[in-house]
């Protein structure tokens, strides 16, 4: 029977792997307009590439965030550093969400516009950024050491709202998607 | 590439994890855990060796203690990880696995694994573990090490080494010798700021003496009541900040006088409990809010052929146009009216005549 810890590795791994690649993918198609033809004109490729990876990464993301919750020493998220594992990763898959049904309703011709391009392209790239920062928080607390330790990031304080605030961010959140799914521009 | 090229040549293969993996039960590569790779271990040149007492009763706790020495001649390092082991299988070989008890092991734990942290101008360093078993006869023991070097051409080189086997034998205790009960469990930790009651159980004793240290070596004597047969009590002053008492007793009944092993009671900042629902509420929120905004801004976009599709009948009309214009009468040919047509019948079927059709006949 594979442990916990085992199967977060693995799921882990997914995770980053999946992300990492359509990060890569994100930022050059966002940048893609401004490269020679030769690389502009791949842009359909990186667009193809960066929505299925996000999409696998995604996939994977909730068993990454249950084999963490179950392999944790002692009750869960009774450490700071996994309390912003959580924040990150549930931020990072939002963003991912967000990007991935916006990339269905408009289809390619999310990449047409500059402001939509630029929309896509940092919100893709900042889920990347946040699935990273979950695993590199990953590292800080199993290893002690991470790949960004160079940049002295608070890892140890939780920047914790009230939870009526909380509460108003989920319902602003709920009322961006209703207006979201219900107009066009 | 020149990222990726980078990173790699950054890194050292195998490197020892520097933050250590923390106390725990663990098989002595651990899994490949406290070292990124066993197989990328290097020998150290640190010397191991165990004490144990002379007398090691079935039934009764026994220190066994570790000594690392040889410590900054070789490497330097800063976080020794010293494992207490009953084989050298790398695989269930944990006292554990021989029929041992961690009572203690000398951090607030019950692990066989301890990370200790080198003390400067020292060495050597030693720990101790309190360990019981109620197996009567020979046991081998090993201590094992993990550690890097975190200066020199070996830096971040995990290295590995292992001590000879100690045999002990555990002897029957005398039949009327005072001694712990089978129940008797000490406590290991409690926190700073509350003192802690201890409770001994014991058999075959008529008086119990005990004597406790703090960190800085100063010996005191603790007032010990009974509240029954056999049953003793005394109590631990508080402590006011993170730190470590030890205490031990000394058994006084008809038969041989016993004295335990040193029991260590570490005073430890209680983590604080923190509340999960706020936390995973938050990090709902933040997920549907970026969601959300994504959909907001990321509107599908209302299409220019969209537009005509609605507002622009330009084909419909050209097609009622064209629809009239075959609707129309067909123009007279020249000399006018075929002979035996009437007005009426060149309005309908004159198209016809001038195609050829008319009547089902090519013309």
């Amino acid at each position: 029977m594979i442990s916990s810890n085992t199967f977060h590795v693995v799921s882990t791994e997914l995770v980053v792997g999946g992300f990492a690649l359509a990060g890569l993918a994100f930022v050059f198609c966002m940048i893609a307009p401004m490269l020679p033809s030769t690389f502009s004109d791949r842009q359909g490729a990186g667009d193809a590439v960066a929505h299925v990876a996000l999409a696998f990464g995604l996939l994977a993301t909730p068993f990454a965030i249950l084999s963490g919750l179950s392999s944790a020493p002692g009750e869960a998220l009774n450490s700071a550093l996994l309390a912003n594992k959580m924040l990150f990763s549930l931020s990072g898959g939002g963003l991912a969400l967000g990007v991935l049904v916006a990339r269905w309703r408009n289809g390619g011709g999310v990449w047409d516009s500059t402001r939509t391009r630029l929309i896509q392209g940092i919100a893709g790239a900042g889920a990347t950024a946040c699935m990273l920062l979950t695993a590199s928080l990953g590292g800080k607390f199993t290893r002690g050491e991470s790949l960004l330790d160079w940049l002295h990031l608070p890892y140890n304080e939780v920047l914790l709202m009230p939870t009526f605030l909380s509460i108003a961010l989920l319902l602003i959140g709920c009322a961006c998607a209703a207006v979201g799914f219900r107009s066009t521009s | 590439m020149l990222a990726l090229v980078l990173l790699i040549a950054s890194t050292t293969i195998g490197a020892a994890e520097p933050g250590g993996n923390g106390d725990g039960l663990r098989n002595m590569q651990c899994g490949g855990a406290c070292h990124g790779d066993a197989s990328q271990n290097a020998s150290s040149s640190l010397s191991l060796s165990i004490q144990y007492a002379s007398q090691v009763w079935v039934g009764q706790p026994t220190e066994v203690t570790v000594i690392v020495s040889g410590l900054g001649e070789v490497h330097d390092h800063e976080l020794l990880g010293v494992f207490l082991l009953s084989s050298t299988n790398a695989n269930g070989d944990t006292p554990l696995s021989d029929g041992w008890e961690i009572l203690s092991d000398g951090h607030g734990g019950t692990g066989n694994y301890v990370e200790l942290t080198s003390i400067a101008g020292s060495d050597s360093i030693e720990h101790t573990w309190v360990l019981r078993t109620e197996d009567l006869g020979p046991k081998n023991m090993y201590a094992s090490i993990h550690h890097g070097d975190s200066a020199g051409p070996s830096q971040g080189q995990p290295f590995f080494g292992i001590s000879d086997g100690y045999e002990v034998e555990v002897a029957p205790l005398p039949e009327n010798a005072p001694r712990l009960s089978a129940a008797f469990d000490p406590a290991s930790t409690r926190e700073v700021g509350v003192a802690i009651q201890v409770s001994i159980q014991t058999e075959h004793t008529q008086t119990v003496n005990v004597e406790w240290r703090a960190e800085d070596g100063a010996m005191m004597e603790a007032i010990v009541n009974t509240t029954g047969d056999n049953e003793w009590v005394f109590t631990l002053p508080a402590s006011l900040k993170p730190s470590s008492v030890q205490w031990r007793a000394t058994l006084i009944g008809e038969g041989p006088e016993q004295t335990t092993p040193w029991f260590t009671v570490v005073a430890q900042t209680a983590p604080e409990e923190a509340d999960s629902g706020p936390i995973y509420l938050q990090g709902l929120a933040m997920a549907l809010l970026l969601f959300g905004a994504i959909i907001a801004l990321q509107k599908p976009q209302r299409r220019e052929e969209d537009t005509t599709k609605v507002y622009d009948n330009t084909a419909h009309i050209e097609s009622t146009q064209s629809t009239d214009q075959e609707d129309a009468p067909a123009p007279l040919p020249e000399g006018g009216l075929p002979p035996g047509w009437t007005d009426e019948q060149w309005a309908w079927y004159g198209h016809e005549y001038l195609a050829g059709t008319y009547g089902g006949d090519q013309q």
